[in-house]
C-alpha cells in the first residue's frame, strides 16, 4: 500500500487540527514528515555543493540533516497552511535555515555571490526564498471570485503553487516538458516518446525549464 | 549546462518520481568537477517542490528506521516534546557547555551572574526532558531563541506537546451545593497561590517554572 499523498496528508492535517483532533494532527504531522526525509537530506545535500552552500563542512552534513528533520518535525505544531506547495516552501526555508546556521561564518564571505541560494537568509530573517511567489499567487487567488476559489481547491494536482508557476514559464516547449515531469510524472524516455523528440532533447528542456521555474519561484523573472 | 549533467539531472528526477530513493551526491561525482556547483543548484531548485513520490510500506518502513527519524520522532512523542532534543543539538553546534549557555542566558535576561549556576541546572534538567515546556517563560524561550540564532516559533513549536496532545478535560461539574462544599478549600489553595514561595524560590524559578 503506498503511503498518501502529501496534499491529501496536509488537508486531513488541517482538518483535524482545526477541528481540535490534535492527536490525529500529531499522526498526520508525523507522516508528512516521514513522506518529505528524503527531501529534506537530499536538500541539505546539494545545498553543501550549491554555489550559496560551501559553508556546510563535509563532516557537518549529517548533524545538519538531523537538526533540519528536527526542526522540520516541530514545525508541525505551528503551521496554518493546508497547500502543499506551501508547506515544501516552509520546509525549504527550515532545512536551509538549518544548514545556513551551521556554515554561517564560511558564508559571511558567500552572501554577495549573485544568485546564493541563501541569499534572502540573513540571521533572525523570516523571509523564504519563495515569499515572492507566495504573495503573487495569493495576490492571484483573491482577484478570483470566493465560490470560484472554493471550486478550484478541489483539484489539488492543477492549483498547486508549482503547477501555477509552471503555467508562467514563457517558453512552451519547456513548459510542456516540466507539466510532463511534474504533473503526468512522466520518466525523459516517456516524455521522448510523446513528444516525438530526442532524449537529449528531453534532458535539455527540463533543466533550462527549471531554470525558468525557480526564477519564476524565487520572484526574479526576468 | 552540459548534455551529459542534463542528463545526470534528468536521472535524478526519474529516479525520484519513481521512489527510488536517489542519492544526490552519488549523481554529482557523476558530473565534470566544474559544472557540480550548477547540477547542485538544479538539484536543490527540483527537490524544493518535487512532489513525493508514492513510497510503497518497504520504503516507509525503511525511512522510519533511519536513526534521524527513529529519533525525531521517538523525541516528538516525549515528555517535553523536541524542545529537549532540539536545545542539546542547538547548543552542542555552537560548542557550547550548559554551564556556558547558562552564563549567556543569565547575562541575556539580566540576572545576576551568582544565578547561572541554578540557571544551568534548568537548562539540564529541560534538556533531561524533566521539566514541562509550557512552563518556561517566554522570556526565556526568547532569549534562548536570540542566543541560538533560531526563530522563536521553532523554539516554541518544539515545546510544545501540549499543543499535539489531548486537552484536559474538565474534572467535575459543580452541583448545587458544591461553592459550600469546595469554597473553604478554594480559598486554602488561591491563598496558598498567592503567598510569595520559600526562601529558595527566585526570579529563575519563576522563569522556568511561572509559566508563559
Amino acid at each position: 500500500m503506498a503511503a498518501a499523498p502529501d496534499d491529501v496528508l496536509l488537508w486531513r492535517y488541517a482538518d483535524a487540527r482545526d477541528g481540535g483532533e490534535l492527536e490525529l494532527a500529531a499522526q498526520l504531522w508525523e507522516q508528512l514528515a516521514v513522506n518529505n526525509f528524503d527531501r529534506v537530506q537530499q536538500i541539505v545535500k546539494a545545498f553543501r555543493f550549491s554555489p550559496g552552500g560551501p559553508g556546510l563542512p563535509e563532516h557537518e552534513w549529517g548533524s545538519a540533516a538531523s537538526e533540519a528533520y528536527l526542526r522540520v518535525v516541530a514545525m508541525g505544531a505551528g503551521f496554518r497552511e493546508r497547500e502543499v506547495g506551501r508547506f515544501y516552501a516552509a520546509l525549504v526555508t527550515c532545512v536551509q535555515n538549518a544548514c545556513r546556521d551551521f556554515g554561517r561564518r564560511e558564508l559571511r564571505h558567500e552572501r554577495r555571490v549573485a544568485g546564493s541560494v541563501d541569499a534572502t537568509f540573513e540571521p533572525g530573517a523570516e523571509a523564504g526564498p519563495y515569499d515572492a511567489a507566495l504573495a503573487a499567487y495569493d495576490a492571484e487567488l483573491r482577484e478570483r471570485a470566493g465560490d470560484a476559489v472554493r471550486a478550484e481547491r478541489g483539484r489539488l494536482a492543477a492549483e498547486q503553487l508549482v503547477a501555477w508557476a509552471i503555467a508562467q514559464v514563457a517558453n512552451e516547449s519547456y513548459r510542456e516538458v516540466l507539466e510532463l515531469t511534474w504533473i503526468e510524472k512522466l520518466t525523459g524516455e516517456q516524455i521522448a516518446a510523446r513528444l516525438g523528440i530526442s532524449h537529449d532533447n528531453v534532458y535539455a528542456r527540463r533543466s533550462r525549464g527549471l531554470k525558468q521555474l525557480e526564477r519564476i519561484l524565487r520572484g526574479t523573472r526576468d | 549546462m552540459a548534455p551529459e549533467t542534463e542528463r545526470i539531472l534528468s536521472d535524478f528526477i526519474d529516479a525520484w518520481n519513481a521512489g527510488r530513493r536517489p542519492d544526490v551526491e552519488e549523481h554529482l561525482v557523476r558530473a565534470p568537477a566544474e559544472q557540480r556547483a550548477e547540477l547542485a543548484g538544479q538539484l536543490l531548485a527540483f527537490l524544493s517542490f518535487a512532489p513525493t513520490p508514492a513510497y510503497g510500506d518497504a520504503d516507509l518502513a525503511a525511512i522510519r528506521a533511519e536513526p534521524v527519524v527513529a529519533g525525531a520522532l521517538r523525541a516528538a512523542g516525549a515528555r517535553g516534546g523536541l524542545l529537549p532534543a532540539l536545545l542539546a543539538r542547538l547548543r552542542e553546534r555552537r560548542s557550547l557547555t550548559t554551564a556556558a549557555l547558562a552564563s549567556e542566558l543569565v547575562g541575556a535576561l539580566g540576572l545576576a551572574r551568582d544565578r547561572a549556576p541554578k540557571t544551568a541546572s534548568y537548562l539540564d534538567r529541560l534538556e533531561r526532558g524533566e521539566l514541562e515546556p509550557a512552563r518556561i517563560s517566554r522570556r526565556v524561550l526568547e532569549a534562548l531563541a536570540r542566543l541560538l540564532g533560531v526563530p522563536l516559533a521553532e523554539l516554541e513549536g518544539a515545546g510544545e506537546p501540549s499543543g499535539w496532545g489531548p486537552r484536559p478535560a474538565p474534572v467535575f461539574r459543580a452541583e448545587r451545593d458544591a461553592a459550600d462544599a469546595v469554597g473553604r478549600h478554594l480559598e486554602l489553595l488561591g491563598d496558598a497561590l498567592a503567598a510569595p514561595g520559600g526562601e529558595g524560590r527566585d526570579e529563575v524559578d519563576d522563569l522556568f517554572l511561572g509559566g508563559r
